[in-house]
């Protein structure tokens, strides 16, 4: 269809938002966005959802960190980063995520806030809680692997 | 701002990796309720610019046990929580000067009423919001949990009781950002500043029990001075 004249065309804001989940978790970017819409749809409900109308734009992800750029509308900004902070997992992989800022265009959203982080995995077992343990650790953080399950630790935990 | 989390061993995350995660939130501070969490409040502090206090939170099964706690582990900590969840253990905790916030009041078969909210600002005992089951759970549960959030935001706005407020994270990727917290919020009722509000108080129950602590002090108000030897 042929495209709306400038004037009246939606007016969009383009949420800068960082993901951070286990090292060995996949998420891609449908499963992202399907997770978007369940929060948006079960906090806004399906009218204040359908209003933010919200699009996962960019999304790039490997090895535990990923950053994606969510498209809302202009008004609701603020709805949209409400429905965001309720996504608790992504295909029950557990995430954390944060918006890092707000921009009227993608490549300003890019440019500004996002920071194209390396993931740089690096597996070596560590000294916690007086054994070694396997863990896969990045930058100063590792991923440790314990009888009891998966614990995220730093590197002034190991000793 | 200030958040309160569980830590490595009854969370998923250890003190140092919730409160790395803390500090690039753009929290100021963290307090730890996990009394068996080994940390060095010091150490993470130059690391990672970000204040690190010891709380523990009493899970009892009721009033009796929950006293018996207090008293063990008030010396210990800075901030002290009890888990609230029965009627009994709420009526308890707000009715107890020594304890500092009643964690989870709506959780579980746990009520909250008019002469809980009265009690909790005589005896400054902060009640808590809970925002974990509003970013986490799903459906029923989460309704229930909304409900009483409203209930407990009715009943603390008109008897000016002393509330927090916190997401009670198990792990770092339970953690959000402050603003996403006023976002979600405001969606459910409450205003951007109630929850700007209740994420200082930690801060400041901190700043009080520091300055009770504090071996000048004699009673609120009244501090060993130039007169005293």
């Amino acid at each position: 269809m042929k495209h709306l004249p400038k004037h009246i065309r939606p007016r969009w804001r383009y949420l800068a938002v960082e993901i951070e989940a286990a090292p060995a978790a996949e998420i891609d970017r449908t499963a992202f966005q399907r997770a978007l819409w369940y929060a948006a749809g079960n906090l806004l409900g399906d009218a204040g959802s359908a209003d933010a109308d919200l699009t996962v734009f960019g999304f790039t992800y490997a090895d535990g960190i990923g950053e994606a750029i969510v498209r809302a509308r202009r008004e609701e900004t603020a709805a949209a980063r409400a429905a965001l902070a309720c996504i608790d997992s992504v295909d029950s992989e557990p995430i954390g995520l944060v918006v890092r800022g707000i921009s009227g265009t993608v490549r300003a959203c890019e440019e500004s806030y996002l920071r194209d982080r390396s993931p740089h995995l690096v597996e070596e077992p560590v000294a916690f809680a007086d054994d070694q343990r396997p863990a896969i650790r990045r930058d100063d953080v590792a991923e440790l692997s314990l009888p009891e399950g998966f614990v995220a630790a730093t590197e002034l935990d190991f000793h | 701002m200030y958040e309160a989390v569980a830590a490595y061993p009854a969370g998923d995350s250890t003190v140092s990796r919730q409160a790395r995660t803390a500090a690039d939130y753009g929290y100021d501070g963290l307090v730890v309720r996990t009394r068996e969490a080994d940390f060095d409040a010091d150490a993470i502090g130059d690391r990672y610019g970000i204040e690190v206090v010891r709380g523990i939170e009493v899970d009892a099964a009721d009033p009796q046990s929950a006293a018996g706690a207090v008293g063990n582990y008030r010396p210990e900590c800075s901030v002290l929580l009890v888990r609230g969840g029965t009627n009994a253990r709420n009526r308890y905790a707000v009715e107890t000067d020594r304890i500092d916030v009643l964690t989870r009041p709506m959780a579980g078969d746990g009520d909250f009423n008019h002469v809980l909210a009265r009690a909790a600002k005589t005896h400054r005992v902060h009640v808590e919001f809970d925002f974990g089951p509003v970013l986490r759970a799903s459906g029923g549960p989460r309704v229930q949990a909304l409900q009483g959030l409203r209930k407990l935001r009715e009943l603390i706005e008109q008897y000016d009781a002393p509330f927090v407020v916190s997401v009670t994270a198990d792990s770092h990727r339970q953690l959000r950002a402050p603003r996403e917290l006023r976002a979600v919020g405001e969606q459910i009722g409450f205003t951007a500043d109630q929850i700007t509000a209740g994420l200082e108080a930690w801060g400041e129950i901190v700043a009080r029990n520091r300055n009770r602590e504090d071996e000048r002090f004699i009673e609120p108000g009244v501090r060993r001075g130039r007169y005293e030897p």
